[in-house]
């Protein structure tokens, strides 16, 4: 059961903070924790927030709220939109709402927009909610039992519904989504609940958001926000040491990290971005399809080296495998260590050897000759898979980097006509437990059931049957064991993610699993944040 | 030949440029791997199902065979209909529309400059040809010319933005000023991002201009002109740099036609919301209705420039009057 205990009072608290200007204390800020603007550099046009298309999560939840808060990448999550989240048996869910939420358009949020937003994300294209809904986990009904009271009923058993999947699907208005025929072609402003309404947005250029004075939670802390489409890091940066922008959501290239500590306008904040590069290995083509050949490449696979030449020394080395080590879901006692000569014992058993003195083994099929593809315009991840093909060769694996570009990637991808490539691998892949079983169903992880895995396949369904968190998280420590002891994903590092703002201009910025310091969080009071379990405290 | 033979033999040489580019420009994107809806939906942790996908695909009507989408497209032309952008999920026409603007702003002001100055520097330098000032502003131009436009307009950044403030860094739109402070905003976004672009392109329109002109002055009628006493800068004015301009004329109206193409890399630098920056994107995401009319509206610029100068080199130069009067010498080719 998740249940809000504290609303009223933290509220209380968090709107006399607000009212006195000042939601931090002084230990957490030297400057301003209000401002009535600011300018965010943003990397890119999303087009009007429409939630089927592109999307991007801290200007969508700006917008949109969830039931649960702040994500399923949070260690606790809250209610938000409800009040009380509760399994009253291992299939069931009851919810009970806030009753003081309103769209922004005035209309009272209720049950039946629940209930619309669940069977509407099962009738519509959008895989990224849509599968936690109909797939894992699978709510088969959902029954209004008042006006703020539902009930959800699972397919199987779903004790992570209210930690995972309602921290993860934005709640839509029944009234403007039940009348649109093509939801996908939808181009108006999104109404939400969030602290923030987009009151403009100029295709390609900007987005202009204004704070919802009426926000359940609290007015927010900065009245309107600006945020300009600036795709190169190199302009983004620019502004903002001119000081034409505020803040900006991309992270600082290595290479200005210090200049902009070392700037008395300027703060840099270390975060830990829920995402990483990745070797993907093609476990449908031999030999990646023999489990303990992938092994042996994983053990071949020096992340410190990588870390330390590729990456600076920025970033920690991914020596704790898939998923991410700070996702609340991953099993602390991963390990994935550098262990060449193993690799090479591994190889012999297997009857790859070097016959002919050219470095690289032989096997049934040939030499072990592959390329490793890499979007070339991520210099990093090139260099990456240059150093790796290198490693690689130290064990007698030939292997060579080949630069794409993204759109190619992306086919390669989608046709796995690839041997091996580079990719980077986002929050929701990394750090969210259902998608981890979900990706070994859409063919990023493994391709089931078209490809049989008994081993996880037995694991899943004890996975299903589990009916306590602590049991569903147990079992997925299990599955992630095995996972990394045949890896079809191998992290090469885990980065961290400088991001930099101006202070003068607001200095109420605060990390949130997974987000960065650019979200709705970071502008909404302290108090409220923190009693979400929104954000990463100092020193945690 | 009369005129309206001749008229109607180069609009088919226009149409016949107007299918081949546009059947070429529809064919490339689709022959390179990959595709919009993969590219854009295809994330294996999206997780759409293929029957998503393909309703994905069908919605696009990418799931029909090529000729088939060939043929759409003709269709959806002929009723003035370019599709709708995968990428943005809007029409084409509307995204185009939205850019164009920018990029005529941009890329027409800097042509201009550049022609401007370009052939102002060439004439002088040309004039002078041989003394220091010639040797100075060769060297200077051409020292210019070989940096990289995005160095070029990083510097420029550096400079006027970061150390001395005078102009914004990037963007096109007025953040948050309206009516003329607006105007004055959006002028004042432009400035850096077309001093770079003419910086970029002045070197060739330079060397061009100056070419021209030191080869008309090697001409007889300027002896003659000499000879007779007419003033030196009457000369250079009126008889030289007159007849120097006819190439470089030729390369302005060509230059007019890729107009409305962008300049990709100073968009980019600049975070300038133009149709070169819209095309480099939608390579990147196979975004194929955005390729096809953005190449469909470069085509069409192309074909109206020369146009352009097929309609107005006549009043230019006397001579092609002449020959078209007499012969058969179409105006462009005429001077190349």
């Amino acid at each position: 059961m998740i249940r809000r205990a504290r609303t009223a009072a933290v509220l209380a608290a968090a709107l006399l903070a607000a009212a006195c200007s000042s939601a931090a204390g002084p230990e957490e800020a030297a400057g301003p924790t209000t401002a009535s603007q600011l300018t965010i550099a943003v990397p890119e046009d999303v087009g009007p927030l429409n939630i089927l298309n592109q999307s991007d999560d801290p200007l969508t939840f700006l917008v949109y709220d969830r039931l649960v808060a702040p994500s399923p990448y949070a260690e606790d999550p809250q209610p938000w939109l409800a009040t009380e989240v509760r399994n009253v048996d291992p299939r069931t869910w009851l919810i009970s709402l806030r009753d003081d939420v309103t769209w922004h358009d005035g209309e009272p949020f209720t049950a039946d927009d629940v209930a619309f937003t669940i069977d509407w994300f099962k009738r519509v294209p959008s895989g990224t909610y849509s599968h936690h809904i109909t797939t894992v986990p699978n709510i088969q009904t959902v029954e209004v039992l008042g006006a703020h009271q539902v009930k959800l009923t699972c397919g199987f058993n779903c004790p992570f519904l209210g930690s995972v999947t309602l921290a993860h699907v934005p709640m839509m208005p029944e009234h403007i989504w039940s009348t649109i025929e093509d939801p996908e072609s939808y181009e108006g402003l999104p109404v939400g609940t969030g602290p923030y309404r987009l009151a403009a947005h100029e295709p390609g250029q900007s987005y202009r958001f204004e704070a919802n004075r009426d926000y359940f939670a609290g007015a927010p802390l900065v009245g309107t926000l600006l945020m300009p489409v600036i795709p190169s890091p190199t302009t983004t940066f620019t502004a903002l040491r001119t000081g034409e922008i505020d803040a900006a959501t991309q992270f600082l290239p290595p290479e200005l990290v210090d200049q902009f500590r070392n700037s008395d306008d300027l703060e840099v904040v270390t975060t830990t971005p829920l995402q990483f590069p990745e070797l993907r290995v093609n476990f449908l083509r031999a030999p990646f399809d023999n489990p303990e050949f992938r092994r042996a490449l994983s053990m071949a696979v020096d992340r410190k080296e990588l870390n330390d030449t590729v990456w600076l020394g920025k970033g920690r080395v991914a020596d704790r495998g898939y998923p991410h080590p700070d996702s609340p879901w991953t099993n602390p006692d991963l390990r994935t260590p550098y262990q060449p000569q193993a690799a090479r014992a591994m190889l012999d058993s297997m009857g790859f050897a070097d016959t002919d003195g050219d470095g690289v083994r032989e096997g049934p099929g040939g030499p072990l000759n592959f390329t490793i593809y890499v979007d070339g315009s991520v210099p990093v991840r090139v260099r990456a898979a240059e150093l790796v093909s290198e490693q690689l060769r130290e064990v007698g694996i030939g292997a060579t980097a080949q630069t794409l570009d993204s759109g190619a990637l992306s086919d390669l991808s989608d046709s796995k006509d690839y041997d091996i490539y580079v990719n980077n691998i986002t929050a929701h892949g990394v750090a969210d437990p259902t998608q981890f079983i979900m990706s070994h169903y859409s063919g990023y992880l493994w391709k089931l059931p078209d490809v049989p895995y008994p081993a996880l396949e037995a694991l899943i369904a004890e996975w299903k049957a589990t009916e306590t968190i602590e049991d569903r998280a147990a079992v997925g420590f299990r599955m992630q064991e095995l996972f990394n002891r045949q890896p079809t994903s191998i992290p090469l590092h885990y980065p961290s993610g400088e991001q930099a703002y101006r202070p003068e201009a607001f200095d109420g910025w605060v990390e949130s699993p997974g987000y960065g310091i650019v979200h709705k969080w970071s502008l909404l009071p302290r108090e409220v944040a923190r009693e979400a379990g929104a954000i990463i405290e100092p020193g945690r | 030949m009369s005129r309206l033979p001749r008229a109607l033999g180069r609009a088919g040489q226009y149409a016949l440029v107007l299918l081949v580019a546009t059947t070429v420009n529809f064919l490339l994107p689709h022959l390179a791997p990959g595709d919009p809806v993969t590219y854009r939906y295809g994330g294996e942790t999206a997780g759409l199902t293929p029957a998503q996908l393909a309703e994905v695909r069908a919605r696009y009507g990418l799931d029909e065979s090529l000729p088939e989408q060939y043929g759409a497209f003709w269709a959806g032309l002929a009723r003035g209909d370019l599709g709708v952008s995968v990428d943005y999920n809007r029409p084409v026409a509307d995204v185009l529309a939205e850019r164009l603007p920018w990029t005529l702003a941009l890329v027409g002001i800097a042509t201009l400059l550049a022609f401007a100055v370009g052939t102002l520097l060439g004439a002088v330098a040309a004039w002078r040809r041989g003394t220091r000032r010639d040797a100075g502003m060769v060297v200077g131009v051409l020292a210019v010319d070989a940096m990289p436009g995005f160095w070029i307009g990083m510097m420029l950044i550096a400079v006027f933005s970061v150390e001395l403030g005078w102009f914004p860094s990037y963007g096109a739109v007025a953040i948050t000023a309206e009516g003329a402070a607006g105007w004055l905003e959006v002028a004042q976004r432009l400035v850096l991002p077309v001093a770079t672009l003419t910086l970029a392109t002045v070197g060739s329109i330079f060397l061009l201009a100056r070419a021209a002109m030191t080869s008309v002055l090697d001409e007889a009628f300027v002896r003659l002109a000499r000879s007779t006493g007419i003033p030196e800068h009457r000369i250079a004015v009126r008889h030289a740099l007159r007849n120097a301009l006819l190439p470089v004329y030729t390369n302005l109206t060509l230059a007019v036609g890729t107009l409305v193409s962008g300049a990709v890399v100073v968009e980019t630098v600049f975070a300038y919301p133009g149709i070169g920056r819209l095309i480099y994107e939608a390579v990147l995401a196979r975004d194929y209705p955005v390729l096809q009319g953005a190449f469909l509206l470069v085509t069409v610029g192309v074909i109206a420039a020369n146009l352009l100068a097929d309609v107005t080199y006549p009043l230019l130069d006397p001579r092609v009057r002449h020959d078209r009067g007499t012969g058969d010498v179409p105006a462009v080719e005429a001077t190349r």
